[in-house]
């Protein structure tokens, strides 16, 4: 029997709720500053919100998994350390979030290249509907895409090919080829499967940038939502086989403990493909509650509807994955492997239900301030999970996951 | 049977394909003889008193922009009054026996613009005092559909009115007689409504379930009133649709906004009336409204014609694009004519293709 990662001498439970609680209170300050609809900033517009949180996000797995710093967040640190590093990292991938959102996308690629991932280009481009509310849902719509694509890659990179190449090498070389390969792959799952969306934003569609969408014929839906909704199905797998299988089945295909090619391509490939069942899952699930969709259906009849649904189901249940290796120290850790896999996913699927339950249920509609009910085309259920992983991301890599782990020196 | 191959059968199969087998795939609720029959009539005229909520998309934006964007609450908004218009419809019913009865449907935002329009514009401020016009259909909580209300109160308190029970509590405080206010950004509050009038007639407060559980409210054979409970951008949940039934031709959606989404309003009603045939709609139909575009929209245009409705008479939140584009695709939509220059105001997107049936414009089914 292998033994768990996680397997520690005692943990309590206890702590890892007060956790939970309390970083749920902050990210719900967080929301009602930011996000609220009769909060402060109401930066839920909806689009604005989601794609800064997106990038938010982004930035912190940029630092975490895609640059690997700090370099082993899974180490106890001395509270003192522990609270200097997590601040710096916080203040890192705050200033990384608004380089990249508003010197980059708004003022370099925008303006100088591509024109819809910036509002001031649009707006100076003129034309119908190009004013500044459009022009900014249509610029954080391109760079909400550009993330989830990022994100995915990040990710999926992480768990597929580990250090390789570069295994060798120091952890900068590591971490900055992992930026640019990322970046890359990044840049054509973008092109491939938002653009063709973004150059439709517009009253008129950009045919001679971007291609129809191609997934029409299988979708029913022009929307990039089907895209989103692919990626984030692939996600969940990524995320489940990475925390609660412990990498497998791909690490079984690592030499040495290091990962190779055939263990990326296969570990890509096989989350892509469990991603597609999980759509296939999700579409016949949703068919049976609101049966068929049609090209044009809005709200729960609407296709594109249902797979971004299916992406922020996946998205609660990843959200919920975090928690449970986090907070509640994977549990359980005593059983063989197979069978605290299954556990694990089981828990991982219910506690998602869970989530999701909270957020159509009447109390997110006094903590959120959402309208009650689902499917309304500005409700975005994304937001507020990806600023939830965001919050968690930043205590579990830049602090250690301090206080819940501290180091032998302060008892445990 | 997919999706695709349901719609594609669809297209190639014709209307009366359309409506029964082809259909059969998203037609699982209701058995034949479960199905409502509410009646008919023998006609229908819409009369668009006012679809220019406001005047001016841009200001109307920028007032979204600056206080928190569509899913901000809109009572928290201190909205650019000299933009405000409003929503109202006169909806004359000719039964197939009897005479016609008339009703409104919304009560518009600005009670300047509302007045205007009730006693300069049509004949609806006379209609409303001598009582010819007794009942009300609130399609949903919005601004531009309600707040008008002292306009209507004032000319007819006793009203009947239909109004969907998702309301909050300041729409409420409204309708009794009651202001509300919003802060400004520099903390002056500022009035957003008022009703000096309060309601005192019958209100019909209306849900999912309908008046005897089977989704619909009768107003009377061949008119009904189904409330679907959707969530609204700008904190606002639930909408009434009216069905009409014409004899010979089919069924006619008449919406104030449509947010529910007009594929769905005809999927529920081929699911759940009986011998079911698509005809036509009137209204919003909220696509386009803020002139901006998105590939579900071109679904839309997909889908509108895989319904084949025989006409299409939108305007409103429909947005001037959307009816431009689903023109040329083929969509049989109801032109408009240039009565609406005559009015004092005018929308800023008012377009000469006049695929909107704008103020002024009579509709028949």
């Amino acid at each position: 029997m292998s033994k768990s990662p996680d397997s520690v001498e005692r943990f309590n439970y206890l702590y890892g709720l007060i956790n939970l609680a309390v970083v749920f209170c902050i990210v719900w300050v967080l929301w009602f500053l930011f996000m609220h609809a009769d909060g402060v900033m109401k930066l839920y517009t909806p689009m604005y919100g989601f794609s800064l949180v997106a990038i938010l996000l982004a930035s912190v797995i940029l630092l975490g998994k895609v640059l690997g710093w700090p370099a082993d967040p899974g180490q106890a640190l001395p509270a003192g350390k522990a609270i200097g590093q997590g601040i710096l990292g916080v203040v890192l991938s705050l200033a990384i979030m608004y380089v990249v959102y508003f010197l980059v996308f708004w003022l370099f690629i925008g303006k100088l290249g591509v024109a819809y991932f910036s509002p001031l280009a649009l707006v100076a481009g003129g034309g119908t509907g190009a004013e500044p509310w459009n022009a900014r849902e249509w610029s954080s719509t391109a760079i909400l895409y550009f993330a989830a694509a990022f994100l995915w890659w990040a990710l999926v990179w992480d768990l597929a090919f580990g250090r390789w190449p570069w295994q060798k090498d120091s952890c900068w070389v590591v971490g900055w080829s992992r930026l640019f390969v990322v970046s890359f792959f990044s840049m054509v799952t973008f092109a491939v499967l938002f653009h063709p969306h973004v150059c439709m934003l517009f009253p008129e569609a950009q045919k001679m940038a971007g291609a129809n969408p191609w997934w029409e014929v299988w979708a029913s839906t022009k929307s990039a939502f089907f895209s989103l909704g692919v990626v984030l199905c692939t996600l969940f797998w990524v995320v489940f086989s990475d925390l609660f299988w412990e990498g497998r089945p791909w690490s079984w295909l690592e030499r040495g403990g290091e990962a190779n090619l055939a263990k990326g391509i296969v570990t890509f490939l096989g989350t892509l493909f469990l991603g597609l069942v999980l759509v296939y899952v999700f579409t016949n699930i949703f068919n049976a509650i609101w049966m068929e969709p049609y090209q044009g259906g809005q709200y729960t009849d609407g296709p594109d509807w249902r797979f971004i649904h299916m992406g922020e189901i996946s998205g609660f249940c990843v959200l919920f994955a975090f928690i449970w290796k986090y907070y509640f120290n994977n549990w359980p850790n005593g059983l063989p492997l197979l069978l605290r896999a299954i556990v694990r996913s089981v828990l991982g699927v219910a506690g998602g239900l869970l989530i999701y339950w909270f957020y159509y249920s009447p109390l997110a509609v006094l903590v959120l301030g959402k309208v009650p009910g689902r499917a309304q085309p500005d409700d975005q259920p994304l937001v507020w999970t990806l600023l939830f992983l965001a919050v968690l991301l930043m205590q579990v890599q830049f602090f250690h996951n301090w206080p819940l782990r501290r180091a032998e020196s302060q008892g445990k | 049977m997919k999706r695709r191959d349901f719609l594609k059968g669809m297209a190639a199969t014709g209307a009366a394909a359309s409506v029964t087998g082809g259909l059969g795939v998203i037609s699982k609720s209701a058995h034949a003889g479960d199905k409502i029959d509410f009646g008919q009539i023998k006609g229908l005229e819409v009369e668009v008193l006012s679809e220019t909520s406001w005047f001016d998309n841009d200001i109307f934006k920028k007032n979204l922009m600056d206080y928190g964007g569509a899913m901000t609450n809109q009572y928290t908004i201190p909205w650019d009054w000299n933009n405000a218009g409003g929503y109202m419809t006169k909806i004359t019913v000719y039964p197939l026996q009897g005479d016609p009865k008339i009703i409104l449907m919304d009560t518009g935002w600005n009670n300047d613009w509302v007045d205007y329009i009730y006693d300069e514009k049509s004949d609806m401020g006379k209609l409303l005092t001598s009582g010819k016009v007794d009942t009300m259909v609130l399609s949903h909580w919005h601004l531009d559909h309600f707040w008008g209300i002292e306009s209507t109160l004032k000319r007819s308190p006793k009203i009947t009115m239909y109004a969907p029970k998702t309301y909050f509590p300041e729409d409420m405080k409204l309708l009794k007689g009651g202001k509300n206010v919003a802060k400004t950004k520099d903390g002056k509050e500022v009035v957003v409504n008022k009703n000096t009038v309060p309601h005192q007639g019958k209100l019909v407060l209306t849900d999912p379930k309908g008046d005897k559980g089977d989704g619909i409210y009768r107003l009377m054979p061949g008119v009904a009133l189904k409330m679907y409970d959707v969530p609204i951008l700008l904190r606002v949940r639930g909408e009434n649709v009216m069905y009409f039934n014409v004899k010979d031709k089919g069924i006619v959606t008449v919406t104030g906004c449509c947010h529910p989404g007009i594929l769905t309003l005809n999927a529920w009603a081929r699911r759940n009336v009986k011998d079911y045939k698509p005809y036509g709609c009137y209204g919003g139909l909220h696509i386009t409204l803020f002139e901006t575009w998105d590939p579900k929209f071109d679904d839309i245009i997909k889908g509108v014609k895989a319904f084949q409705l025989k006409k299409v008479g939108c305007n409103h939140c429909t947005g001037w694009i959307w009816g431009e584009k689903a023109s040329a695709a083929g969509v049989p939509i109801v032109k408009g004519t240039d009565k609406y220059k005559s009015y004092k105001r005018t929308s800023t997107v008012a377009k000469a293709s006049n695929v909107f049936l704008t103020n002024g414009d009579t509709v028949v089914f």
